[in-house]
């Protein structure tokens, strides 16, 4: 079969407690997804690790398919455990709320490496740097 | 259910960079967690496609009595970020809230294909007096529902190709939906093979809703797995196979043609229309001939046979 993709949607869920209700039922319902089926297959994917942030990337195709595959947890995610903080600044422009360090910000990159568009350690750290200033976050040597 | 909207959709449309800061402030507000979409484009031929262009990011807010306060708070931190980079105004809408577990399943209607065939998903009923041939496929985590233009194409090929009584090949098999269609149409038995694990599961679960599983043949692999001996069958006076132009092409070069019998049929979906002088010219080396094109869109199916 001659599979095209039609859109990557990525969902931020919590293991092992995907429902149809907002937001996986109106982000896959107008792509035709079986909902019922990803759902399933998504808790019982992370079903080990319930309550866990864990990202999926869903590939949908042309004729209403659909595979998905598990990501690492979000960077902003990684960084508020670094910086020991619960959220970002909601003015990440004039408050600053939390501090990481260059070798914690190396850490997260290594960890999302893979699913970062950067092509060496520094270009994923860049973004990282980037993620974390607009969380208020600032980072030290 | 009731009438009244249930939720307050947020959106707003930005660089891939700036995809994570903005799901971060969404996802401080919203119920459950946030979504990102992104749009893809065709890099080449056999590019499945490659994620382009912003991504726009989504949360949805229950609405209680107190969204014009969230509301607010989530243009404010909007604005806040904006201030590092410059963001796009955030859009609302309102969305009723509805039975998710059946919304989707509105996009698909029964599909008539060829002459004899009707392609259906298992929770539509055919109507009474239909006189077409069923072949139940549900939308799921494989491929091939039909609603593809390749898909119909080699169901419509199918329907004049099939010799009752006399088995077929179904190389690539996806959701299985030739194997199966050549089975309601009186072919024998199906030997129906995909290098995709999932898509062997799937395969078997469409074969057994569609009461042909008894008479089909599933496993992992393709072409050289099968002139290895490792399946009942080497050989056949049908072989489909609806893939890609150039996996087709390279499927010539382990020995695709060898699959079909003397005097047998193969029949090619899956190629451009600007892709079919390719697959004719590695199938004329091969030795096979040119019967019929046929088009839908961009898509073309070939059909070729054998010389006995």
């Amino acid at each position: 079969m001659a599979k095209k993709l039609k859109a990557i949607v990525r969902l931020q869920l919590r293991g092992g407690k995907a429902t149809p209700a907002p937001p996986v039922g109106p982000a896959l319902a107008g792509h035709g997804i079986n909902i019922m089926a990803f759902c399933k297959e998504y808790n019982a994917r992370t079903s080990n690790r319930a309550g866990e942030l864990i990202p999926a990337e869903i590939t949908v195709y042309t004729d209403g398919s659909f595979t998905f595959i598990l990501k690492s947890p979000p960077a902003s995610e990684l960084l508020k455990k670094a910086a020991g903080i619960e959220k970002g600044s909601s003015a990440p422009n004039r408050d600053k709320v939390g501090k990481v360090t260059r070798a914690q910000i190396r850490e997260i990159a290594e960890i999302k490496m893979k699913d970062l568009n950067a092509i060496d350690i520094e270009g994923a750290m860049k973004q990282i740097e980037g993620t974390a200033r607009n969380m208020g976050i600032v980072v030290v040597d | 259910m009731s009438n009244a909207p249930h939720w307050l959709e947020v959106s707003i449309t930005v660089d891939p960079e700036l995809g994570e800061a903005v799901s971060e402030v969404l996802s401080r507000f919203v119920s459950g967690g946030v979504v990102v979409e992104s749009a893809v484009r065709y890099n080449d031929a056999e590019d499945e496609g490659t994620p382009y262009g912003p991504v726009k990011v989504y949360g949805y807010l229950p609405i209680d009595e107190h969204i014009e306060e969230t509301r607010q708070k989530v243009t404010e931190a909007l604005w806040h970020l904006g201030q590092i980079q410059p963001l796009p105004e955030p859009s609302f809408r309102t969305i009723q809230d509805e039975d998710w577990m059946a919304a989707w399943k509105q996009h698909y209607r029964p599909i008539p294909v060829g002459e004899r065939l009707l392609i259906l998903p298992a929770w539509i009923a055919p109507d009474r007096g239909e006189t077409r041939i069923p072949v139940k496929i549900d939308p799921s985590m494989a491929f091939g529902t039909g609603t593809h233009p390749t898909t119909q194409l080699c169901m419509a090929f199918l329907e004049e190709t099939v010799i009752p009584g006399q088995p077929v090949i179904d190389v690539g098999c996806g959701s299985g939906i030739l194997s199966i269609g050549a089975l309601k149409l009186g072919a024998s038995h199906a030997l129906a093979v995909d290098i995709d694990q999932a898509a062997v599961i799937s395969t078997r679960e469409n074969a057994e809703a569609n009461g042909v599983l008894d008479r089909m043949e599933i496993g992992q692999g393709s072409v050289s797995e099968i002139l290895a001996g490792n399946f009942s069958l080497k050989q056949a006076p049908l072989v489909l196979a609806n893939i890609l132009a150039p996996v087709i092409i390279r499927l010539f070069d382990t020995g695709l043609a060898d699959l079909v019998s003397p005097g047998g049929t193969l029949v090619l979906s899956g190629i451009l229309d600007t892709q079919a002088p390719d697959v004719l010219l590695a199938a004329a080396q091969k030795n096979l001939k040119f019967v019929e094109q046929r088009q839908i869109n961009d898509w073309v199916a070939l059909r070729l046979i054998k010389p006995a």
